[in-house]
């Protein structure tokens, strides 16, 4: 009975805790609705992946005519193979990677000046001495950033369902490619509310903002790269032999991985990826590009994976797993070709974005508290 | 502090239940409030090196308005910052209500409004809009919040421009609308950080008779500015501060030192003679007219010679003090100024 009604009241706090957040959302959105920027921000986002899917279809177009032009000079068209059978796999990968990236650029600029701007403008203190606590307005913020780029989001996702519609592929990708952007999405504008919270001025919040993105994106390979020449280690693995390859044997019959191991086992240098593969779990490219379902292709004639998000998944786990999972013969195991891992990467990789986010977002948390003990170098509270 | 419940003034929640309707109980005080008004013992804050507040100790009881007065960098903003509980004190204890900011934070600020001195307005949003989102942040209901930002804004007179986005007004309106959103919960304590600056003459009678009416009905009011003279209408007592202390607390009609006369006459000749007949002390000052200077204990004694000199004859055409009194005290302090 007192259980139940500390839950209840635990749940009237909770929804009273929900709305002072909401409101602070409502402050934000109006403002953001009522900005021309905003609008012609949405309107070129719109044209401009409007003009990379149409270049992306014309020139898949074109590259078919090509082809029909050299396998068929006769003009007779045959059947094209099943995985080509459209351009969509092509555009929606391009699109999808185009999205990510605007997206990646536009959160900080919707995000990174949530506190301070308001700081400079005079506003925080007058709503910091209300009955808000720094959480409600820290979540409301993060929330209206959130969602004032979901509506980029929205003006993507015509351009993503047209690659699925001209192209064999299933509404799951879609839908999980759109909400692991929101996801990404979500991430880059907690990092930019916390520091915007942290630094003083605008200006310097979104450049580091920016910075903080760009070393995720970029940084999380160089680091991978140099991380990798340094985890080096040993294995135990003896010497493939691989059969031949007779063209006139139908592919299907050559069993995969195309050879046997043989002779003594011996100490081979290799690089242990594993120990430096979360930095690429990190990267946004992978995190959504792992997320997105693909079938096991161990057993199609040609075991490979199909497009760039597979290869980047399928790169990526190859990575996390080691020479011990990779290494041809190691132990003097084949391994094969097509790398099965059904374990996913992302959930490593968004798990360490999100405490980055946290550790940011509960740093900017401490610095809205009040009654304020101190404060930073040449801030003044109102 | 004394812990003793002091029955809460009733005539102040029954007097404000125009309009609102059921739905404002979320920001009216409750009752049995152990000590109403502020109370500010040993305040001390630094920002580093800088010495803001060094010890600040004074009461403003409620249903008075006292002023905070010093020179600028005297700490009144810092002080005020601290009593909106946004500032955490170094040392030293604040009171609101018998509430203290450091730990009933809520309580606190449900009690609070406070006006700043520097204008943050969010230029998109209409008067309106800004007046009911603040409610909001209050929890008072949407109805409720709006019903109050209605009244507020006839109160301000600024309903012409309620539905104007903010940064049309000028920065007299967008000062009344900051003293209407200090207003929205209905606070018992009103923290005003200069409210008198950038008004005109008209805006500044109205915020005279606005805080006397609020003074009137109960609230606590705490007024820092320059502007003595506005003061010396409006306050109740004065808490002068300078350098980060508080050196004097004194009441507006206080006259223990006695107030400087100035006396004006057609013929300062006649007005010598009765004055050195009435063994009053004067002394003779230049000024665009020459006048005559005395320092009388009361306004008894002032009324009094003013009497006796109609009476004699001397031809007067002005007799009044002849600076605000706390102006006077101001002076008299020979404030440090940072």
């Amino acid at each position: 009975m007192s259980a139940h009604e500390t839950e209840a009241r635990k749940g009237a706090a909770l929804g009273a805790w929900l709305r002072g957040a909401w409101d602070v959302v409502v402050l934000e959105a109006k403002q953001r609705l009522r900005s021309r920027g905003w609008y012609i921000m949405l309107a070129v986002w719109f044209v401009v992946i409007g003009l990379v899917t149409w270049l992306t279809w014309a020139s898949w177009n074109a590259q078919r005519e090509l082809n029909r032009a050299i396998s068929s000079p006769d003009g007779v068209v045959t059947d094209l193979p099943p995985e080509s059978a459209g351009p969509g796999s092509m555009i929606f990968e391009v699109v999808l990677a185009f999205v990510l990236f605007l997206a990646l650029i536009v959160a900080p600029a919707l995000s990174a000046n949530a506190v301070n701007g308001d700081r400079a403008q005079g506003t925080l203190a007058v709503v910091q001495a209300t009955l808000l606590s720094p959480g409600q307005i820290l979540a409301g913020k993060l929330a209206a950033a959130w969602l004032a780029a979901l509506a980029f989001l929205a003006a993507a996702a015509p351009f993503l369902v047209i690659g699925v519609a001209l192209g064999g592929m299933s509404p799951a990708t879609i839908a999980v490619s759109l909400l692991m952007l929101a996801v990404e999405l979500a991430v880059v504008c907690s990092i930019g509310v916390g520091v915007s919270a942290l630094a003083g001025r605008p200006l310097f919040s979104i450049v580091v903002t920016y910075l903080i993105v760009a070393l995720l994106v970029v940084g999380t390979l160089i680091a991978f790269g140099f991380g990798a020449a340094l985890a080096r280690g040993t294995i135990r693995a003896n010497n493939p032999s691989y059969l031949e390859n007779i063209p006139t044997r139908p592919q299907a019959q050559i069993v995969d991985p195309g050879y046997t191991c043989s002779g003594p086992l011996t100490q081979r240098e290799v690089v242990r990826t594993e120990r430096v593969a979360w930095f690429l779990a990190m990267n946004p490219y992978v995190v959504v590009a792992d997320a997105i379902p693909y079938p096991d292709r161990s057993r199609d004639t040609s075991p490979y994976p199909q497009g760039a998000i597979e290869s980047v998944s399928q790169g990526a786990r190859a990575a996390l797993a080691g020479p011990d999972a990779t290494y041809p013969c190691v132990n003097g195991q084949p391994k094969p070709s097509y790398f099965v891992q059904t374990t996913p990467l992302w959930p490593l990789g968004l798990g360490l974005q999100l405490v980055l986010a946290g550790g940011l977002f509960a740093a900017a948390r401490s610095r809205l508290v009040t009654p304020a003990r101190r404060l930073s170098k040449g801030t003044r509270v109102a | 502090m004394s812990d003793q419940p002091v029955p809460a003034d009733d005539d102040r929640d029954e007097g404000k239940d125009d309009g609102a309707g059921p739905a404002e109980t979320g920001a009216a005080p409750e009752r049995g409030v152990p000590q109403a008004g502020i109370e500010v013992r040993g305040v001390a804050r630094s920002f580093g090196p800088v010495h803001a507040v060094v010890d600040m100790d004074f009461d403003a009881p409620p249903g008075q308005v006292t002023a905070l007065v010093g020179p600028n960098g005297a700490g009144k903003t810092t002080l005020l910052l601290m009593l909106a509980s946004l500032l955490a004190p170094d040392a030293g204890s604040l009171r609101i209500d018998g509430f203290d900011p450091l730990s009933d934070r809520a309580e606190v600020r449900r009690r609070v409004g406070w006006m700043p001195d520097t204008l943050g307005v969010w230029e998109s949003l209409t008067a309106r809009e800004i007046l009911v989102q603040i409610g909001r942040f209050y929890r008072l209901p949407s109805s409720a919040a709006a019903s109050r930002a209605a009244e507020l804004l006839d109160l301000v007179h600024l309903g012409e421009l309620a539905d104007q986005p903010a940064r049309v007004l000028s920065r007299g309106q967008q000062q009344r609308l900051s003293l209407a959103r200090a207003l929205i919960h209905r606070p018992t304590t009103l923290l005003l950080d200069e409210p008198a600056a950038g008004l005109d003459p008209a805006s500044r009678v109205e915020l005279r008779r606005l805080l006397r009416s609020l003074a009137a009905e109960g609230t606590t009011i705490l007024v820092s500015s320059h502007v003595l003279s506005e003061l010396d209408e409006v306050a109740d007592s004065a808490v002068f501060v300078s350098a980060g202390r508080t050196v004097k607390h004194q009441r507006v009609d206080d006259s223990s030192r006695g107030r400087r006369y100035a006396l004006y006459a057609l013929d300062l000749g006649a007005a010598r003679a009765r004055l050195a007949e009435l063994g009053v002390v004067f002394g003779e000052e230049q000024g665009r007219r020459p006048w005559l200077s005395m320092v009388l204990g009361t306004e008894d004694d002032a009324a009094r010679l003013l009497r006796d000199l109609v009476s004699g004859g001397v031809p007067v055409t002005a007799f009044a003090p002849a600076s605000g009194a706390l102006e006077e005290a101001y002076l008299q302090m020979g404030v440090e100024r940072r």
